[in-house]
């Protein structure tokens, strides 16, 4: 077969449904990896651009149906945008619980809104080619957050160190349900990606985007946090830091980021080559939150 | 091969560059993104607590009443309920009935209903002093409005939305209340109803005194009376009909009706595809709506995920889901779970 053309693997499918979880959030410290708060915090800025982000992929993929020719591929963006949804909505309610234990995250999310729904907006277009331009742009850039949406989730299915260094339980949970799902529906962006376009200089151009804003946003959203963690002084963030947890396994690694780069750009591609289905499937038959979830849909 | 000279250049400017951005930053960290005015992150619909059951007592027939405690619970104000999750995963609502400045503590009451649909059996028959419990909310659909008088109407466990309005009526207030029962046995809060209500109170058991009569209690009422009813659908339904003119009614409904059994076909307009449509009392809004608009995105289907929220033109909306905010409800729906409770409604489709 020619290396090409990505290479979907089958047995990597499965259907998608969004899962109705909950989490309370009371008994969790604010410091959720004991006595790490660069950990905590780095881990943290998730809660500040998912609540935005996922609910921008919703906003996009909305108006994405109409261009959906395929029955199976339509029912995979169905599933995917009500499991956004919730992990839109679960990580927004992590945001009340900092703002009590002294950290109001309110100054970067109202930032973090006004990328996703202004910059990154509608914006007023014309009907037509232009419209549709942006629209296929903003696809594609979800393809390429969602490669790295997945990265992390196979990541923190796989970060033992976490539960040995004690993390919070619940909060966990949470990454790991959203990790999972992650995992579960890590080819739909990218199949809707090559349904509606699937071209390599638009793969390689947004790449770049999603990239350099992920990186943006999450060094300023770990300064952020260090800078206005009420019980730390003078906490700096630095590379070496990152590089660090990296190594310790509470992080992901760098090389391991690095790496995932090129297998983005390669043009044989394809989200089901990487990760484990499975391991996600097993995760969310054993995660607490999941099975509440399960027993509220059949009650 | 660059001179030198150009490449000291280069290198100043850059520097140069560097320090003014640091000092930009420096001066507003945040800089330089614009913020999002209001914002909309970090206000969730509702959160989840998880309290502890302190107390699980019999306060009259078929009544039991539940202590929750936890720390620095939120306020609420009269007519609030709470979203209890039942340990099957039930999810079921009821009136807070305590003092709603206690931010140590909630207090609900329920009835167990014999051929209800388990909630109230799991509530009576398994929970116990000790467990704990997760809770959404509280919400309130049934706030108490500003009015120069009122007309309470409780009938058996509806007196729970009513008793915190009780307390919380300024004195001097004009006010009655009809507390309606089976049985007096089976009245909860008869006593502290009793003393806060003095002779304002008019207590009708049916095995005792037969039917209220609604007649007399809304026999010459100010004007701008509001009345306020909780009870089982006939009393409703009753006091609906016995309303004086110029009174406001605010109704609370134990729960929703939910199930197939009790639906009915309603008409359903699509206002901005001028189409109009017919939901039966099997299906749903969203199954007539896609049959029309094919693209409309939805998701879970089961009133949780809120892709399929729609605006609301006209029609009165029976709502299902136990997702939307008051505020929402007003206006809009989940159209895979809700219903309408007119014959007839308009979507902004």
């Amino acid at each position: 077969m020619s290396n090409t053309q990505p290479r979907p693997v089958e047995s990597e499918r499965i259907a998608l449904k969004a899962r109705n979880v909950s989490f309370s959030w009371e008994d969790t410290p604010l410091h959720w990896v004991p006595g790490d708060p660069f950990t905590t915090h780095t881990i943290n800025v998730l809660h500040l651009l998912l609540p935005a982000g996922e609910r921008w992929f919703v906003h996009v993929y909305k108006q994405a149906l109409p261009l959906i020719k395929d029955d199976r591929l339509r029912a995979d963006v169905v599933g995917f945008i009500g499991q956004e949804a919730m992990h839109s909505q679960a990580h927004d309610e992590v945001l009340p619980h900092l703002r009590e234990l002294g950290l109001d995250p309110t100054p970067y999310t109202a930032q973090v809104d006004w990328f996703f729904e202004k910059l990154l907006g509608d914006r007023t277009l014309p009907p037509g080619r232009a419209r549709r331009w942006w629209l296929l742009e903003r696809v594609a850039i979800i393809a390429a957050i969602e490669h790295y949406t997945a990265f992390l989730g196979d990541w923190v299915l796989n970060a033992g160190e976490l539960d040995r260094r004690g993390a919070d339980p619940t909060m966990l949970d949470l990454l790991r349900w959203h990790g999972a799902e992650e995992v579960e529906h890590r080819s739909v962006a990218f199949d809707l990606f090559l349904h509606v376009d699937g071209g390599y200089r638009r793969r390689v151009r947004t790449w770049a985007t999603a990239f350099s804003a992920l990186v943006f946003l999450w060094q300023r959203g770990i300064r952020f946090f260090l800078a206005n963690d009420p019980t730390l002084t003078g906490a700096k963030a630095s590379f070496k830091d990152f590089h660090q947890r990296g190594r310790q396994g509470t992080l992901p690694a760098t090389g391991d980021m690095l790496k995932s780069i090129p297998r983005y750009l390669g043009r044989g591609y394809h989200p089901s080559q990487e990760c484990s289905t499975a391991q996600a499937v097993a995760y969310l038959a054993a995660s607490p939150a999941a099975l509440a979830a399960e027993k509220r849909e059949a009650a | 091969m660059p001179k030198p000279r150009t490449l000291a250049l280069i290198a100043g400017a850059a520097l140069l560059t560097r320090r003014a951005l640091r000092r930009r930053v420096q001066g507003s960290p945040l800089w330089p993104l614009p913020a999002l005015d209001p914002p909309i992150s970090g206000r969730p619909r509702s959160r989840a607590w998880k309290l502890l059951l302190t107390a699980h007592e019999t306060i009259a027939d078929g009544v039991v009443r539940l202590r929750l405690e936890g720390p620095d619970l939120p306020r609420w104000e009269p007519g609030a309920h709470l979203d209890l999750v039942l340990p099957s995963g039930l999810v079921r609502q009821y009136s807070l009935c305590g003092d709603p400045g206690d931010s140590s503590s909630y207090t609900v009451a329920t009835r167990l209903v014999e051929d209800g649909r388990g909630g109230s059996r799991e509530v009576h028959e398994q929970l116990t002093e000790g467990m704990e419990l997760e809770v959404r909310g509280p919400r309130n659909r049934f706030p108490l409005v500003d009015a120069p008088a009122y007309v309470f109407v409780a009938g058996g466990i509806g007196i729970t939305p009513i008793l915190p309005m009780l307390r919380s009526l300024p004195d001097g207030t004009e006010w009655r209340l009809l507390y309606g029962g089976r049985t007096r046995a089976s009245m909860p809060f008869l006593e502290e109803v009793r003393k806060l209500a003095g002779d304002r109170l008019t207590v009708v058991a049916e095995d005792e005194d037969g039917r209220p009569d609604l007649a007399a209690l809304f026999a010459d009422p100010a004007e701008g009376t509001a009345v306020y009813c909780c009870g089982p659908e006939g009393l409703m339904a009753a006091v609906e009909e016995a309303l004086p003119e110029g009174a406001a009614l605010h109704l609370e409904r134990f729960a929703p009706r939910a199930g197939a059994d009790g639906d009915t076909e309603f008409e359903l307009e699509l206002r901005r595809s001028g189409k109009t449509l017919s939901v039966p009392a099997g299906s749903t809004v969203l199954a007539a709506v896609r049959g029309a608009l094919p693209d409309l995105a939805y998701s879970c289907e089961q009133g949780f995920c809120g892709t399929c929220q729609q605006r609301v033109l006209e029609g009165e909306i029976d709502h299902r889901d136990e997702l939307l905010t008051d505020a929402e409800r007003r206006d809009s729906m989940l159209i895979c779970v809700s219903r309408a409770r007119s014959d007839r409604l308009v979507l902004d489709l």
